[in-house]
């Protein structure tokens, strides 16, 4: 919103300059809504001109891209917080994938209640997410080595408790209600994703907290000296972050109906990373937006989903996912340098 | 009201001595999306000669410095010529520049802050680091080599110090070592100093500017970025003043006086530049620092009074910037005791201090104050969010009527308040950065080298700002290595040297002449030189 409001606002009798600020006003459009036209460009294309037009705009298959992307998608939410004031979390999956299987061992192993899995799978993610916070934001331990690490021995110890098994839960119970079923003909994890894009929008946008994680982000020298208790709030956004990854994980078991030690962990959370990433190359290109991030989930996986219907081998798919982001955010960084003085 | 200058000084001709140009840009013109940088500015630069490229923070000179050194290409149909060879403005890059023996020490000097003096001085040019890319570098003769440049610059710092470890002020002197370190002999090219002694104490910017006088004696072309307009009159020959990216004159520098040139900067005459200073006397003490030890400073006791703008000399390295961060809260006092309103300032952190009505300015403002990616806006209103949360939510409108309210208040020029902060110029980030805590209306203002890279018509603004903010009833403390704003701004100067109290010096008694006394009265000025 940045760059059109001042062009916007810098007012000019000059028709030179009109015609130049009309071209600047286009292009900055283009920059913030061009992944939002990629977006429909890439449906189109798949629901009209390709292979299986139809078996793509199915509502099945429609269906099935917004289920498999829910968790992903909650994922890539979780990371913006540490993402906004300028950490890495590299352990949302790893935290999904623990909750995952807590609960699941909780409920299948130990015949224990639903309610008092869910408990410990977020004291765990709690203990997870102050660990991250306090290595970070305490020690001063780089985040990018320490959320790995971290990650990576949670990993670990799923393997440990899991071995190779595959824990089931029961399909009849509600959790797996919950995470399979469709309600008003959207499956029902969109309803969870929905719910925290508004929550963390409004956390971001509308509250002190938003604006202060920014600011952290932005120069963590000057937020201290405004006042702000940069490590608190850097230890809250990793607390919050895990948090919000166990329910993920918690979620996933609920979709898929067992938890084993290959559900989670760094796989999981790379593509949460790249839809963050893409993210923030539109709406608010520059920064890390719940909307972008959104955006960017589904637009990776409908490009995806499109091209597995018309028979595009696995590696080719991850050849667009990883061109896909680099091109992106080049173009949004040239077009970042063309923009400012 | 501006006097007429033109008549006193002849403008120096087009062509005159073409021959003996060094640098010669033509027609160079500049344009970022709707802005107009630089506006059709010619340039010539004479061998042997200082020419001063002066203007107010936006008036292009960085961009025009940019273009020189080949970082940034011109529009279309502008020439540079340098060296004997000409290039088309839009087609200039690095590489030309090196060619053509164009050396540029920009504002921010690039030094590898963990490595050492000795390699920074050596990286990718000089002896020791010759032997191949994957050769041993050769330790003693990078060492020998540092030494001597070291000397060269009479810097007296181990060449084994990491720079990250150096203040700022021999961290920008290094940076001139290093470009300077190859031309000794030869002095075909143009080196090009872009606020070269912002961050010097007067003593090394003294010692920087006869360098470079003997450099320019010897026949090398020099130009002179700076803000520092006593340096312009005292050694420049030439002087070409930029306004608003359009080329104002170009001169001699001979005769012209700093009134002169700040008219031409700004544009207007600048008479009042400084309120007046007046010692305040009968007031009782707002803030009463008693016995107070803290990093640098030992056993220092000092009032000040209500209505007062308490000025704070000394050399860089003083202490003076802990005295600051110690009141502000960033830093606890090992003795002492400091009491605001006769109530004692509680250790309780930065928080603490702002809830009692102190507010701080630090001195680097792009890594201590600015929030670069975010807007105008959201820097305003920095210190006081919690302000805006109104019925679970921001509120956004209020918040950005206050932005334009401060934005008017405190004369910040930009296209609207949500513009970039970083895009702003050095002096509109401070007054963003000055209206961020006196919109707080703050008892007790701390400010660090509040003008550094400001030019001279904010730098004015900023003095009066201050001035409104002390009459409406606050106190404030102001830490500069410029005696002569000291002088200027101060209603009474405590000159710091080495941690202690050297001199109070109250108006109208207080001279830049004194404070530079006082500085160096106890203190051998090379022994300053860490920051605490």
């Amino acid at each position: 919103m940045t760059t059109t409001d001042a062009a916007v606002a810098a007012t000019s009798e000059n028709a030179p300059v009109t015609a130049a600020r009309r071209q600047h006003v286009a292009r900055s459009l283009v920059e913030r809504y061009g992944l939002v036209i990629l977006f429909v460009v890439v449906f189109v294309a798949f629901a009209s001109v390709w292979n299986y037009p139809a078996t793509f705009r199915s509502s099945d298959n429609v269906q099935q891209v917004l289920r498999s992307q829910a968790i992903p998608a909650i994922l890539a939410l979780a990371s913006i917080l540490p993402l906004v004031c300028g950490q890495f979390d590299l352990t949302v999956g790893s935290v999904a994938g623990i909750s995952a299987i807590t609960v699941a061992g909780a409920i299948t192993d130990h015949h224990l209640s639903l309610a008092l899995g869910i408990v410990l799978a977020l004291g765990i993610g709690l203990v997870i997410g102050l660990v991250n916070g306090l290595l970070v934001a305490y020690v001063g331990v780089n985040s990018l080595i320490a959320t790995l690490g971290v990650g990576i021995a949670v990993s670990g110890l799923v393997e440990w408790y899991a071995g190779g098994r595959s824990i089931l839960i029961a399909t009849t119970g509600s959790l797996a209600k919950v995470g399979s079923r469709n309600w008003f003909g959207v499956p029902s994890l969109v309803y969870f994703v929905a719910g925290f894009a508004v929550v963390f929008y409004y956390l971001l946008q509308h509250t002190p907290l938003g604006r202060y994680l920014h600011s952290i982000g932005s120069n963590a020298t000057a937020a201290h000296l405004v006042g702000l208790d940069v490590r608190r709030l850097t230890l809250l956004a990793f607390v919050v972050s895990a948090l919000v990854s166990a329910i993920a994980g918690v979620l996933y078991l609920g979709a898929i109906g067992s938890a084993s030690a290959s559900g989670g962990g760094i796989p999981l959370t790379l593509p949460a990373l790249v839809a963050v990433f893409l993210g923030a190359t539109t709406i608010k290109p520059g920064r890390f937006n719940v909307l972008g991030t959104l955006v960017a989930v589904y637009l990776l996986a409908f490009a995806l989903s499109g091209l597995s219907l018309n028979g595009v081998e696995s590696w080719v798919q991850n050849l667009v996912t990883g061109t896909g982001l680099v091109l992106a955010v080049t173009f949004s960084t040239l077009a970042a340098r063309e923009g400012s003085p | 009201m501006g006097r007429q200058l033109t008549s006193t000084f002849h403008e120096v001709g087009q062509v005159e001595r073409e021959q003996a140009l060094a640098l010669n840009l033509t027609n160079v013109s500049k344009t970022f999306g709707v802005t107009k940088a630089l506006d059709g500015v010619s340039l010539q630069v004479r061998k042997g000669s200082i020419h001063a490229l002066l203007g107010a923070n936006g008036s292009g000179k960085s961009t025009l410095v940019k273009i020189i050194a080949g970082v940034e290409s011109a529009d279309h149909g502008s020439q540079v010529e340098a060296g004997g060879r000409t290039v088309a403005g839009h087609h200039t890059s690095p590489a030309f520049a090196r060619e053509t023996g164009i050396h540029v020490v920009h504002q921010d000097p690039a030094v590898f802050g963990h490595l050492s003096v000795a390699d920074n001085l050596a990286i990718g040019r000089a002896a020791g680091y010759d032997a191949g890319l994957v050769a041993p570098i050769r330790e003693r003769r990078v060492h020998r080599h540092t030494r001597a440049v070291l000397d060269r610059f009479g810097l007296d710092i181990d060449p084994k110090t990491p720079v990250a470890a150096l203040g700022p002020g021999a961290r920008a002197m290094l940076a001139i070592a290093r470009v300077l370190q190859d031309q000794e002999q030869d002095t075909g090219g143009v080196l090009i100093l872009d606020e070269p002694t912002a961050s010097l104490p007067s003593a090394e910017a003294d010692q920087l500017i006869a360098t470079l006088q003997r450099w320019a004696a010897a026949g090398q072309a020099i130009v002179y970025v700076t803000h520092r307009l006593d340096e312009v009159t005292r050694m420049a020959d030439t002087v070409t003043v930029l306004r608003d990216g359009a080329h104002v004159t170009t001169r001699q520098a001979a005769g012209l006086t700093e009134e002169d040139l700040v008219e031409l900067i700004v544009g207007r005459s600048v008479a009042e530049a400084f309120p007046p200073s007046r010692p305040i006397v009968d007031a009782e003490p707002l803030l009463e620092v008693r016995g107070l030890c803290s990093g640098r400073i030992q056993d220092l006791s000092f009032d000040v009074r209500r209505g007062e703008i308490l000025g704070i000399g000394g050399l860089l390295g003083s202490g003076r910037t802990t005295l600051l961060s110690t009141l502000f809260g960033v830093r606890q006092p090992a003795a002492g005791e400091i009491r605001l309103d006769g109530e004692p300032l509680a250790a309780g952190g930065i928080r603490a201090a702002i809830r009692r009505g102190i507010v701080m300015v630090p001195e680097d403002r792009s890594r201590e104050a600015a929030l670069p990616g975010l807007t105008t806006r959201e820097n305003l209103s920095a210190s006081r969010v919690s302000r805006y949360w109104r019925r679970g939510r921001l509120d956004h409108r209020l918040e950005a009527r206050e932005a334009r309210g401060s934005i008017a208040e405190f004369l910040v020029r930009v296209a609207s308040d949500a513009q970039p902060f970083h895009t702003l110029s050095g002096g509109n980030q401070q007054k963003v950065i000055l209206a961020r805590w006196l919109r707080l209306t703050p008892g007790l203002i701390l400010l660090d080298e509040p003008t550094q890279g400001v030019d001279a018509g904010a730098r004015a603004e900023i003095y009066r700002l201050v001035r409104t903010a002390v009459d409406a009833g606050a106190s404030a403390i102001v830490v500069s290595s410029d005696p002569e704003e000291l002088a200027k701004m101060a209603d009474r100067v405590l000159v710091i040297s080495r941690g202690k109290l050297s001199a109070e010096l109250t108006a109208p008694a207080v001279t830049a002449h004194r404070i530079v006394e006082a500085s160096f009265g106890s203190a051998h000025p090379h022994e300053e030189r860490e920051r605490p």
